[in-house]
């Protein structure tokens, strides 16, 4: 009895271990466990056992009843975790997608400008694209018939009415609507009257800032620009600030900052300067302030604006900017 | 402006490097974009002599030559049919590169190495003028002066030795449109004043007043006129040297007078004219407005000396002689009067003009000289005296004549020196500096922008008359951060920071771009000028550009639709079918007064278009394609994802240009845009095959005003039963659901269409509608038998107003 108890034990070890799916699996069942199985049939042969026995054969019959049951549930589970026919499940056939929507390099470049001056404290506001030429130049300190306003060619649509070329006259709106201080930015998309091509278009977009307030000083302006560049460009860029000229600001100073694409070295990119001007800037003319009627004795300021399609044209090297009106989207999926 | 190295080094003396010069002008404000060294294309070309010369033993048309280029001798083969013992001739070098190449269609360059031709080995080239991009000449070498020095550089034979500087001057800058001008900025670096050459004249006994007179009748605009003149002058071309200084800034050389004037303009800056005096009739100037023709009382013509009949306004500023006009004033002379080979009396004008008078006539006429570009800028009111003796002692010297005694010069008021004032305290508070007055007064010193007196914080400065950019106190402080050095003052960030945002730090477009970046949509961004027939498409009143580049771009949009149509049909030229695009951008047109600027109305819209398969093919099942429900889709998705209060389709019958059967949209009570199919016809206008589905929304409207707030979660669970309905075909689905809607109590909280069906097994002209309900109560578990009586009362409306059956199985 003891040996054929023995015997069945391998026999299930054995068999357990060879059941790899549900009808092995109920076979085994069947075989062992079932009320006609085989360790059914030993605990009948029981009474045919000597008395003195009876316990201990009785106690081995249950401890095999036990294991059996044990096995057997074992590998349920483990086939429970096991897909149905896994064996014919291709796993590397791909998955159900969606297309992939990409917001417009552009708006990339800006959404990165944005966030950093609004880490700053900077707001953010807008105008209109057709402007009157109060806002876009005169309130500006353009002088009637000045040659500067030659710098912007512009797209006129009738009378005073115009399309604006820069975002600047914003500036006037925000002035002339509130007090200061102020401190926002204002991007925009804005219009001169340039012939297409890789460099130029006929409309761009522009990020224009402003900060008025008591005490603002060029220092003041050259301590927040140099921390955008820093953020914007990397930390360790070289930068330098050169005098220029716009009529609304004096102080007028343009940016540079080294070449991140030959480290300063000269090439293509920064016309062999080493050098790439990344925006414009200037201390707010007194004149501005009378045009919205803030005393400049009281009040100083500063602003600044930059082109976004030349900003990511440097970042993304893209060598012609048409490319982002043309709307192709492969080119668009890139960014 | 261009600007010559050599011809800088007149006025001042520096040591810079063209490299240095360049970073040291940029850093003071005038950005040197770029410099060329003239000669350089010249580099490994040398002046050699052929000292003997014999036929090639194994080709007809070459000559082996021996060529003495100064440090050896070099054994050249040359082609050329010219060449002979004795000549002095230009000669190229291994490494060379030879300007053209007389061999290639296009005349590329080419570098020149050591190599045998027939046998024979050849180290140079004998150069041809056409190879030298000297001129056309090919048919043989160029033969230069005997007398050159052998082995000397060619560019220095040349005379291109030079350096041209391309500086952008900005537009306040005048003064520094002339050698002598940035030759000032150089003394600021070098910390000496320029100079210009001391002019001393021989004049003849002959006061000029005896035969000539000038008079002045638009003081307004002519606040200065000053003349010079010289008889007997001859007439020829001007000495090497001064065609080449002209040369060097991109002037062409005509004759010695006029070159002189010229001459004269890129040294001080004054732009000047010289007449012939045989062709000013009555011996005499007026200076007046043009006026009407006298007879035909219409605008008067006159022919500039660049050959150009104008018409001239009446109150065109001219230059007229006793009888009529000879110059357009400050901008350019007459035909009628110009210097030609057979003048021998010249008289020599020097003025100053109205900044804006210039300007406006410029542009009015439609010209763009040296002389208008300096005098609508400003002019140095001071100067024209210096300009006039300097250009009669050139003339003299290079023409030869009598210089008439004296000079007129109508000058009645005075333009003296400006005082303005610089507190150091403000200068301070602008620049974030701690200057003191001593050293805000030597910084300006440098500018020759002296001191005229002065308190403890205020000083007054006198600021001279060519700097006619600065006339207040903020002009001078600018100067003072300039030769301070910009960088040169500290960076730092002091100032309170608000942080409260007053103008908002988040805008409604980003958050919209976002949401359909997350549906799957690439953005576009189109250009806003367009068409007048594209216009037309989304307004019957476009607005349109005066002076636009061309009839393409002509007017501005007035719709996002057609930039969106372009790009995909530009798309679908490159393969890429499948398109969901949206753009985010400005609109434009006429409306009523009592906008923001004048009569224009200008809006913000977002525009969805999808066409093609809405999803990548998959390995299962058919890919969906666009259609109208799916983009309806995609506008419910947005417009409750922006969180609105209430908004709503409506479906009118009236037609779209853009679109057949519009759906229209509705937002908070405002029409807020619509969507639909794109109409073939409109497709086709823009090259675009198959079907687009479009929608334009206003996107201000898009900006949610609901207050978020909490309502308690029912506490009981919703119940649904569906019903189908068998209805006319013409009966719409919103129709049944508002019926539906009408018939249920409050327990009824949801109707949502499940299946439309029409085929065998309905009459025909039926179509059946399934609906699933959803029931709710607050109060209860709903029982089985309230369920029923729900439905059973939705049914009967539906029944009894729409004529419904209700579907059994």
């Amino acid at each position: 009895m003891q040996n054929q108890i023995a015997q069945l034990r391998e026999e299930i070890e054995r068999e357990i271990a060879a059941v790899t799916n549900q009808q092995q699996l109920e076979e085994f069942r069947i075989k062992f466990l079932s009320r006609k199985g085989l360790i059914a049939s030993l605990f009948d042969n029981l009474r045919n056992v000597p008395g003195v026995d009876k316990p201990i054969v009785g106690k081995q019959l249950n401890e095999l009843r036990q294991r059996a049951q044990s096995v057997l549930d074992e590998k349920i589970l483990q086939l429970k975790s096991k897909p149905k026919s896994a064996e014919h499940l291709d796993l590397t056939l791909p998955g159900r997608r969606k297309f992939r929507g990409t917001k417009h390099p552009l708006m990339q470049t800006l959404d990165e400008i944005k966030s950093i001056f609004v880490g700053m404290g900077f707001g953010i506001a807008d105008g209109p694209e057709i402007e009157d030429d109060w806002h876009n130049f005169s309130a500006l300190n353009f002088a009637p018939d000045h040659p500067a306003r030659d710098m912007q060619d512009t797209f006129f649509v009738k009378g005073d009415i115009l399309l604006r070329t820069h975002t600047s006259p914003v500036q006037i709106r925000i002035m002339e609507n509130n007090k200061p201080p102020i401190r926002t930015i204002m991007p925009g998309r804005v219009y001169r009257n340039e012939a297409v091509s890789s460099r130029s278009l006929c409309n761009f977009y522009q990020v224009e800032g402003l900060a008025v307030d008591k005490g603002i000083t060029f220092s003041e302006l050259k301590g927040t620009l140099l921390s955008f560049a820093r953020q914007f460009y990397g930390k360790d860029i070289k930068y330098r600030f050169r005098p220029s000229f716009f009529p609304f600001t004096e102080p007028s100073a343009e940016m540079d900052i080294t070449c991140f694409i030959c480290k300063g070295k000269g090439c293509r990119m920064c016309k062999q300067s080493g050098w790439l001007e990344i925006l414009g800037c200037g201390m707010v003319d007194p004149n501005v302030f009378t045009s919205v009627g803030y005393d400049p004795e009281q009040y100083t300021g500063y602003a600044f604006g930059m082109g976004i399609e030349r900003t990511a044209a440097l970042l993304y090297g893209v060598d012609d900017i048409r490319l982002f009106y043309e709307n192709d989207v492969r080119f668009l999926r890139q960014f | 402006m261009q600007l010559s190295h050599n011809w800088l080094q007149h006025y001042i003396k520096f040591k810079f490097t063209p490299e240095e010069l360049s970073e040291k002008l940029t850093m003071l404000g005038l950005e040197v974009e770029s410099y060329e060294r003239l000669g350089e294309k010249y580099n490994g070309f040398v002046v050699g002599k052929v000292l003997e010369t014999e036929k090639h033993p194994n080709a007809d048309k070459l000559t082996v030559c021996k060529v003495d280029v100064g440090k050896e001798t070099l054994q050249i083969v040359c082609g050329a049919p010219n060449v002979a013992a004795g000549q002095t001739v230009a000669v190229g070098i291994a490494g060379a590169v030879v300007p053209k190449n007389q061999h290639d269609p296009n005349g590329k360059p080419f570098t020149l190495s050591n190599v045998k031709l027939r046998g024979v080995d050849s180290f140079g080239m004998i150069c041809s003028q056409y190879e030298l991009d000297l001129g056309t000449d090919k048919d043989g070498i160029l033969i230069l002066d005997s007398k050159a020095k052998v082995g000397q550089s060619l560019a220095s034979y040349l005379g291109l030795d030079d350096i041209v500087y391309e500086i952008g001057i900005t537009p306040n800058r005048p003064d520094l449109l002339s050698h002598f001008g940035v030759a000032r900025e150089i003394g600021i670096l070098v910390k000496k004043q320029p100079s210009l050459p001391k002019v001393r004249l021989k004049e003849s006994k002959t006061p000029i007043s005896k035969l000539f007179s000038v008079k002045v009748i638009d003081k307004v605009n002519c606040p200065r006129f000053a003349v010079r003149m010289i008889r007997g002058v001859k007439i020829a071309p001007s000495p090497e040297w001064l065609q080449k200084a002209l040369q060097s800034v991109g002037l062409r050389p005509r004759n010695n007078v006029v070159d002189v004037t010229n001459y004269v303009m890129y040294e001080c800056g004054h732009p000047m004219h010289a007449f012939d005096y045989a062709n000013l009739k009555g011996k005499k100037i007026v200076v007046r407005q043009a006026g009407l023709d006298s007879e035909s009382r219409s605008r008067k013509k006159f022919v500039t000396l660049d050959g150009k009949e104008h018409e001239l306004a009446a109150d065109v500023v001219m230059v007229c002689d006793g009888e009529r006009e000879v110059s357009v004033a400050g901008i350019m002379g007459g035909e009628n009067s110009e210097i030609s080979d057979s003048t021998t009396d010249i008289v020599l004008e020097a003025a100053y003009w109205n900044p804006s008078s210039i300007r406006r006539t410029a542009k009015a006429l439609g010209i763009q000289s040296d002389a208008s570009y300096r005098f609508e800028r400003g002019a140095d009111p001071n100067a024209p005296l210096y300009a006039l003796d300097r250009a009669a002692q050139l003339i003299l010297e290079l023409a030869g004549g009598e210089l008439l005694k004296g000079r007129i010069d109508i000058y009645p008021k005075k333009i003296k020196e400006k005082i303005v004032s610089v507190r150091t305290s403000r200068c301070n508070e602008v620049l974030g500096t701690s200057l003191t007055t001593p050293h805000v007064t030597d910084l300006l010193r440098r500018l020759e922008i002296k001191k005229v007196k002065g308190s403890k914080d205020v000083t007054f400065f006198s600021v001279p008359t060519y700097r006619v950019d600065l006339d207040r106190e903020i002009d001078l402080i600018e100067e003072v951060a300039r030769v301070f050095g910009y960088n040169n003052i500290e960076s730092k960030t002091i100032s309170s920071i608000d942080f409260d945002h007053p103008f908002g730090k988040e805008i409604l477009s980003d958050r919209i771009r976002e949401k359909l970046v997350g549906f799957g949509y690439q953005e576009a961004l189109s250009i806003s000028l367009q068409s007048e027939a594209t216009a037309k498409l989304g307004s019957p009143t476009p607005i349109a550009l005066l002076n636009p580049l061309g009839q393409e771009m002509s007017t501005m949009r007035t719709t996002l639709i057609p930039g969106l149509l372009e790009a995909a049909a530009r798309n679908q030229s490159y393969g890429s079918n499948d398109l969901q695009l949206f753009e985010i951008g400005h609109v434009f047109s006429e409306s009523a007064e009592g906008q923001l600027v004048g009569s224009v109305m200008e809006e913000e819209r977002m525009v969805l278009l999808v066409s093609g398969q809405i999803e990548p093919g998959y390995w299962q099942g058919e890919p969906r394609k666009a259609n109208i429900f799916f983009l309806k889709g995609e506008v419910s998705d947005l417009l409750d994802a922006c969180g609105l209060d209430s908004w709503r389709f409506i479906y009118y019958s009236t037609s779209e240009t853009l679109a057949d059967n519009p759906i229209f949209v509705e937002i908070n009570g405002s029409s807020a845009g619509f969507l639909g199919k794109v109409k073939e016809d409109v497709c086709k206008m823009f090259g675009f095959e198959g079907d687009a589905f479009v929608a334009e929304l206003k996107l201000p409207l898009l900006e949610s005003q609901r207050v978020k707030e909490y309502k308690t979660l029912p506490r009981f669970p919703v119940v649904r039963r569906d019903v189908a309905f068998v209805v006319d075909a013409a009966v719409s689905a919103e129709a049944i659901e508002q019926c539906m809607k009408g018939g249920g109590s409050s327990l009824l909280r949801a109707v949502d269409v499940f299946d439309v069906y029409a085929g065998p097994n309905l009459p025909d002209g039926k179509k059946s509608v399934a609906f699933t309900l959803s029931l709710l109560s607050d109060e209860k578990t709903l029982m089985e038998q309230e369920i029923e009586t729900e439905v059973r009362r939705i049914v009967k409306r539906v029944e009894q107003q729409l004529g419904a059956e209700l579907r059994s199985n």
